[in-house]
């Protein structure tokens, strides 16, 4: 069974938030701070991390950036502030994705977690390659000259999805639903963000981008290195 | 010419010095002159008498040469007359010539004649008037002349004249005549070294001037200085205060008003960062417990189908009224950081016909729960721009809500033009229209058209207000058009590029299809 670790201070939205996970069918780990988020993550590894900003004790986007110096798991952060700035920290803290409360729905947090833990691409498999990235779809790997390159789930999702059409021009919404599965979202931030962090760890020279192109005022596409 | 008037205009210390000049400039001419009239009246006076002293000296002691040689021969009176010429004009230098002239009276008959001018003296220089006074008097007579020779030159000149007897020829008129130019060097000098001093007086009045406005204009000129670095919104520089005169007062109270400017600002920035802490906190405390009510509400609306009817409608109400508390709280949160001044733009390029479509298709279902439509009139396919996109979808979705709640059935007409620089939608609706006064109202937070008119769309009343901030934070315009059943025109300009100005409005705010 999928578990998730909720880490949140508030009690009651705790306690909510266990009784809608648990009717959808996923085991909840509940912390409520922020310094026993690691331990408890250790000791009990979850397959997904939902995570407040504010927290007693450490930071939400401290524990976010803990987690993900020794684990490549999906993170959710949960923000009460509609506040782009902590949006953004969140982000570039390495959380895949990010939801504000209140939630619309408790079927939208569901689905939101569904879609980071399920396996995505699964109409192709195999191998691609992209540039001098040699990717394996199946296994979920990426090597550069038989070197391993360790991407979080979500990084290496919107690598194949800009992978497997090199060349095609990606839109910011595109991608959006592409990767994070939303219908109608204008949060570009999100995308480029993620770029960001995808282009530090594969590009040479994360300045200036060979792999994930930029293409002014429409959005991203991969390129074939020394081509266009 | 209109330079230096500028310069006069804009600077206080060429203005104080040149008037400064000017009036002492007026003061040392009327007192030099005075001084210089004084001192040549009194020069003139004192060479006057010392000259009618020595000429009265001389020609008594020739009249009585002339007595003495009363009986003797001719040769012997001429030899007197050439020793009183010798002796009178011997000893002199030529600035101070001594001359002599010794004329005929008229009536004078004898037939020798005796009249005779020393060094080639020019006899017709005594003039006739001095000549009338000399027979007149029985003392001297003595005016100002000038000294002809027969060589040419002329010299300014005291003549002074009696008449003398030469024995043997008669009444005769004895001249001496005196050199003023020494005189005149004199006063010349005096004139010149009054000039000199004026002029020194002047260009030192003019370098004292020039100091004492330094010492007043300094401060001002600092003082405006530190004004411009305070617009500019460098608050900490002061001006200095040496002393205890009234330019200090100035400082000190510049000195205070900038202390006191400074402290309101920082109160006022705080008040801000604690308003901005406060939305911040309110947000916080208000969403989590809201998300919990939402859960458990939507729990509690997904089981309604085993409800009984009053439970199940009660629990649809609590899911729609968490819904409308929500967009509520949203709302006055995205005010008060406008208020607080916090509120920032996220701009991207985005295509706005596209944006201006999805926002269309999301409302089409209440518009048609509403039997109307929105149809989209764009110039092009694609018009790409550069702005923060939540923002202007916000404006979009309010505008376009807006006009179908008071569409009265009638379809919506969104024009979107751009140029170049700028890109204007216009929502058009033929509904119930807007008066005056509620033009003026309309984007007034939470003022709503018709207070009778049920609330079934569930507004806050703040998407306009909103929608207006957005548009400014956007350097946009946001303006509304209307009249009572005609229905109502929203014209939203914004510059294509962020950070740049609207240069032309492409829709008028008027619509073409409306004749008053």
């Amino acid at each position: 069974m999928t578990l998730v670790m909720v880490v949140d201070d508030d009690q009651d939205l705790s306690e909510m938030l266990g009784i809608v996970l648990t009717g959808a069918g996923i085991d909840v780990d509940l912390v409520s701070r922020g310094d026993e988020a690691l331990e408890v993550f250790r000791n009990n590894p979850p397959d997904l991390v939902l995570l407040d900003v504010m927290l007693p004790g450490l930071d939400g986007i401290e524990v976010c950036r803990l987690i993900r110096a020794e684990s490549m798991v999906p993170i959710i952060m949960l923000s009460a502030k509609g506040d782009s700035h902590d949006v953004v920290r969140g982000l570039e803290a390495g959380a895949d994705d990010y939801m504000v409360k209140p939630f619309k729905h408790p079927s939208e947090l569901v689905a939101r977690i569904r879609t980071r833990l399920r396996r995505t691409n699964t109409e192709i498999s195999g191998l691609l390659s992209i540039a001098d990235l040699a990717i394996d779809v199946t296994a979920h790997q990426v090597q550069r000259a038989g070197k391993q390159i360790a991407l979080t789930r979500l990084e290496f999702d919107l690598l194949v999805a800009l992978a497997k059409e090199p060349g095609r021009v990606f839109s910011r919404d595109a991608l959006l639903s592409e990767v994070w599965g939303y219908r109608h979202s204008t949060d570009t931030r999100l995308v480029n963000v993620h770029v960001q962090r995808l282009r530090a760890k594969i590009e040479h020279d994360p300045e200036r981008p060979e792999i994930v192109v930029t293409v002014r005022g429409v959005g991203y596409k991969a390129g074939v290195m020394g081509g266009s | 010419m209109n330079r230096i008037f500028s310069v006069f205009r804009k600077s206080l210390a060429p203005k104080v010095i040149i008037s400064t000049l000017v009036l002492c400039l007026g003061v040392i001419y009327v007192a030099g002159s005075a001084l210089n009239s004084q001192l040549s009246a009194g020069i003139k006076k004192v060479n006057l008498q010392s000259t009618i002293i020595e000429a009265n000296s001389t020609i008594f002691s020739a009249q009585y040469r002339f007595l003495l040689a009363q009986g003797s021969k001719n040769t012997a009176v001429k030899k007197v007359i050439d020793d009183i010429i010798s002796s009178t004009t011997s000893l002199t230098s030529n600035e101070n010539a001594r001359e002599v002239v010794f004329l005929k009276s008229p009536g004078n008959s004898r037939k020798i004649n005796y009249e005779i001018t020393s060094n080639l003296v020019d006899p017709k220089s005594i003039p006739e008037s001095l000549s009338k006074k000399t027979r007149k008097n029985i003392d001297y007579a003595f005016g100002y002349m000038t000294i002809h020779y027969v060589n040419g030159s002329r010299i300014a000149g005291l003549a002074v004249g009696q008449k003398v007897t030469i024995p043997n020829a008669g009444q005769y008129e004895m001249y001496i005549l005196y050199s003023l130019v020494n005189q005149n060097t004199t006063l010349k000098l005096i004139q010149s070294y009054l000039l000199l001093t004026g002029l020194f007086l002047i260009i030192l009045i003019g370098l004292i001037t020039w100091l004492v406005v330094r010492q007043v204009v300094r401060p001002v000129r600092q003082a405006a200085l530190i004004a411009t670095q305070f617009t500019a919104g460098n608050f900490s520089e002061r001006m200095n205060v040496r002393s205890e005169d009234e330019i200090s007062t100035l400082s000190n109270a510049f000195n205070e008003m900038a202390e006191s400017l400074e402290k309101q600002i920082a109160r006022l920035e705080n008040l801000s960062r604690v308003q901005q802490r406060f939305v911040s906190d309110v947000s916080h405390e208000l969403r989590t417990p809201l998300t919990t009510l939402r859960m458990a509400s939507e729990i509690i609306n997904s089981a309604r189908d085993g409800f009984d009817p009053m439970l199940a409608r009660s629990s649809e109400l609590m899911v729609a009224q968490l819904d409308r508390f929500e967009r509520l709280l949203e709302d006055l949160l995205e005010i008060s950081r406008f208020d607080a001044e916090v509120a920032v733009l996220d701009a991207v390029d985005f295509d706005l016909v596209e944006l201006a479509n999805r926002c269309a298709d999301d409302l089409a279902l209440v518009a048609k729960e509403r039997s109307t439509e929105l149809r989209m009139y764009a110039i092009a396919e694609t018009i790409t721009i550069k702005a923060d996109i939540r923002r202007v979808e916000r404006i979009l979705r309010n505008l376009f809500s807006n006009a179908i709640d008071h569409a009265e059935e009638k379809p919506v007409a969104v024009t979107i033009v751009a140029s170049d620089h700028d890109v204007a939608i216009g929502v058009r609706d033929f509904g119930i229209g807007l008066d005056e006064s509620t033009l003026m109202r309309v984007f007034d937070r939470f003022w709503r058209a018709d207070p009778s008119r049920a609330r079934t769309r569930g507004g806050t009343g703040l998407g306009l207000s909103i929608a207006l901030e957005d548009a400014r934070l956007h350097n946009g315009e946001l303006e509304a058009w209307g009249r009572p059943g005609k229905g109502a025109h929203f014209v939203l300009t914004l510059p294509r590029q962020v950070g740049t100005h609207v240069t032309a409005r492409l829709i008028k705010l008027q619509p073409d299809d409306f004749y008053e």
